[in-house]
């Protein structure tokens, strides 16, 4: 197929008109005796028109031309000249000519309006392509990828570079396609910004083999880059929204977390201070159970306080996502031997009954955080526990996959329509006043305890109420570890 | 030695310096007192105290450093106060070379019988190296295997000496679970806690008046075990 590199088509084409000039000439030269003049004349019109409409109109315009000729030489009398002796034949060339000439630019004319609606349908079609397409995306990253895969084929284009950033081009992600192969060295064919009403977004680039695009491409991405920076602005105003609804929502959450914390930090306080001042006075002698009256009491208040900081930077940890438990294999009886030594019995005078066998398999927790769980809902149990009765920890192993624990008292039952809630952040049964708590305790308990893969939950007993949760034996594959007993040497 | 023991306390917060200064003083101690790590440090070298009382979070060079530099060239106890915030922390300073740890908040009393723990522990290991410890109605010596309880020797397996033979020669100091895994048992066995628990329970039935109530080995909830020297 060298012949039509080497051969320009605009060179072709005219030549061509003229092979089916000369062909029809021959054609018509074997049967010129069965047809008059004018006959031939229309003859004549068809491989003219044919020529318009294959190869365009100059073809069309040098076959007619040709035509005009061949009609005048080979069929007009005298034969063999190019005079006219007859006015008849004079008319019917004069008529062939225009005739030819209209015919020529009529069908020329047809088949650019064709192109140009064919070109119009297929830009309809990807302008349609890329809003329905962009209309489906909420993220930069998509928004960005699909203009590069739209323009890629838009353009017809052998690289397309979309670079967008929140401080212009360079400054976010770039994504270059197609992927595979190495990237062009020369410089971009088309460059074309990208700007939304406010800023520059960033820049789309386009190498392609025929160099810079046509009217109607160039049209066409203007009209691609207007409707991308729409959706790109879209997409940056939604993401500001999220942010500043989340941002909305943590700010009422630390306004309820203030108020709340405000006022239980500020009761310990109170009563440390007042015990403190009242220890210091000079002129007073107190007698030996007042002060060791006052003095328990800025003790248990500072464990209070103590307490109290312990849950908020848990609370915190929560909410940040940051309470990744450390684990280890631990012997729940340790956590709970520890937990039960610190706590001091209320000043009801309760009895804390331990049931956490030795024996139990090992469970992979995060002592400090386990340590947490139970000290909350050991407290919780307490506060609620009228003067003089029991609570209860217990736990076993109802089979080989999980511990169940359990934290119980002899307390009031809670309310059902309660018992899912209370383990949400602030929330509270009874009223503020009266019970003291930051209402984030048992929040705190969920969190640890979903964090290391089990669930915690409430439960009224017959007479008493009860905090119940599970812990899984397996850790990361790694089955439970049980103890053995010790080999005899 | 004077009479008085030489308590040092390096920590950043000048009101438990304060506060530490005078109690100690009270219970007739002789206190020095340091707020950085590197003052420490130097105040250490120049007077040796009989114990040092170190804070974790220090401005500039922290606990852990102090505590390495200290164990480069002495053997002074060292008690380690961290607040519970920082759990894996005191771990890695008992794996550091710290004798002991006290979590802040502390009550004073706690604070007191570490500190004499950890005196009676330095008497203990001065000079040539003890051969035999005594805790409560048990000796064990080191030398000839020989554990006794109430002067009557107590059958103890391979396993369960090394183990008490390794908590005898650091008696008073807090062994972690690691440490102890990775010496008795060796390296590849360092997260076996279930192996110690095992062993232990075993000792102190064979060891213990009331191995429900340990007066002999204790447990530090979460990080390790300590044997408690003594009469």
């Amino acid at each position: 197929m060298r012949y039509p590199r080497t051969f320009p088509s605009y060179l072709l084409r005219p030549v061509l008109a003229l092979l089916l000039i000369a062909l029809t000439t021959a054609a018509l030269n074997l049967v010129r005796h069965d047809l008059n003049t004018a006959t031939v004349a229309i003859l004549y019109l068809l491989p003219v028109g044919l020529s318009t409409s294959l190869w365009g109109l100059a073809p069309g315009i040098v076959a007619a031309v040709a035509a005009f000729a061949a009609l005048n030489f080979f069929f007009v009398e005298p034969y063999f000249t190019l005079t006219v002796h007859h006015t008849q034949d004079v008319l019917v060339l004069v008529v062939f000519l225009i005739v030819a000439g209209v015919l020529s630019q009529l069908v020329s004319r047809a088949q650019l309006g064709q192109a140009l609606a064919t070109a119009n349908e297929r830009e309809a079609t990807r302008l349609y392509e890329l809003s329905a397409g962009l209309a489906a995306l909420k993220d930069e990253p998509s928004i960005v990828r699909l203009l590069a895969e739209q323009a890629l084929h838009a353009f017809e284009a052998e690289w397309v570079e979309v670079d967008i950033g929140p401080d212009g081009p360079g400054s976010g992600m770039r994504v270059r396609l197609p992927e595979a192969g190495t990237p062009p060295a020369a410089a971009p064919a088309v460059v074309a910004p990208v700007r939304s009403s406010k800023e520059r977004l960033g820049e789309i680039r386009l190498w392609r083999e025929g160099g810079a695009l046509s009217e109607a491409q160039s049209r066409l991405l203007r009209t691609f880059v207007g409707q991308g920076a729409l959706a790109l602005e879209r997409a940056r105003l939604a993401e500001a929204e999220t942010r500043a609804k989340v941002s909305e929502e943590s700010d009422r959450l630390k306004s309820a977390l203030l108020s709340s914390v405000s006022h239980e930090l500020r009761s310990p306080l109170a009563t440390i201070k007042a015990s403190a001042t009242s220890l210091s006075r000079e002129d007073v002698s107190w007698d030996s159970d007042a002060r060791r009256e006052l003095l328990s009491a800025i003790e248990e208040e500072t464990d209070h306080l103590n307490r109290l900081v312990g849950n908020l930077l848990d609370m915190s940890r929560i909410e940040a996502g940051a309470l990744k438990p450390d684990r280890k294999w631990n012997a729940l009886s340790e956590i709970v031997d520890g937990v039960v030594r610190r706590v001091r019995e209320g000043p009801g005078g309760h009895r804390i009954e331990i049931d956490v066998p030795e024996e139990l398999p090992l469970v992979a927790v995060d002592y400090f955080q386990m340590d947490q769980v139970f000290s909350n809902l050991l407290n919780n149990c307490l506060k609620y526990a009228p003067p003089g009765t029991t609570v209860g920890i217990r736990a076993h192993a109802p089979d080989e996959a999980w511990l169940q624990v359990e934290v119980t008292n002899e307390g009031p039952p809670v309310p059902a329509e309660h018992l899912e809630r209370i383990f949400d952040k602030f929330y509270r049964v009874t009223h503020a006043d009266r019970v003291t708590g930051t209402g984030l305790g048992l929040s705190i308990c969920r969190g640890i305890v979903e964090a290391h893969g089990g669930r915690i939950w409430g439960e009224n007993l017959p007479a008493g109420f009860a905090f119940r949760f599970t812990l899984p034996l397996a850790w990361e594959g790694q089955p439970p570890r049980a103890l053995f007993e010790a080999e005899a040497e | 030695m004077t009479a008085e023991p030489h308590v040092l306390v390096i920590d950043d917060e000048p009101q438990i310096l304060r506060a530490l200064k005078t109690i100690l003083r009270e219970q007739r101690f002789r206190v020095t007192t340091a707020s950085t790590g590197e003052e420490g440090l130097a105040l250490a070298a120049a007077q040796p105290p009989d114990v040092i009382v170190l804070d974790l979070s220090l401005p500039g060079m922290d606990g852990f450093e102090v505590c390495r530099q200290i164990r480069e060239w002495s053997h002074v106890p060292i008690i380690v106060l961290s607040v519970r915030d920082r759990e894996q922390d005191k771990v890695l300073a008992l794996d550091r070379g710290a004798d002991d740890y006290l979590t802040k908040p502390f009550g004073i009393e706690e604070l007191m019988a570490r500190i004499r723990v950890a005196l009676r522990h330095a008497a203990l290991t001065r000079g040539p190296k003890a051969a035999r410890i005594q805790s409560g109605p048990v000796a064990i010596d080191l030398v000839s295997h020989i554990v006794t309880r109430d002067g009557e020797e107590v059958k103890l397996t391979g396993t369960e000496f090394r183990l008490l033979a390794y908590l005898a020669a650091n008696a008073g100091r807090v062994l972690t679970h690691h440490m102890i895994l990775s010496h008795v048992w060796g390296p590849e066995y360092a997260d076996h806690t279930e192996y110690l628990r095992v062993y232990i329970r075993q000792l102190r039935k064979k060891l213990e008046p009331d191995p429900e109530e340990p007066q002999i080995l204790l447990t530090e909830p979460g990080t390790g075990y300590r044997l408690v020297a003594g009469e």
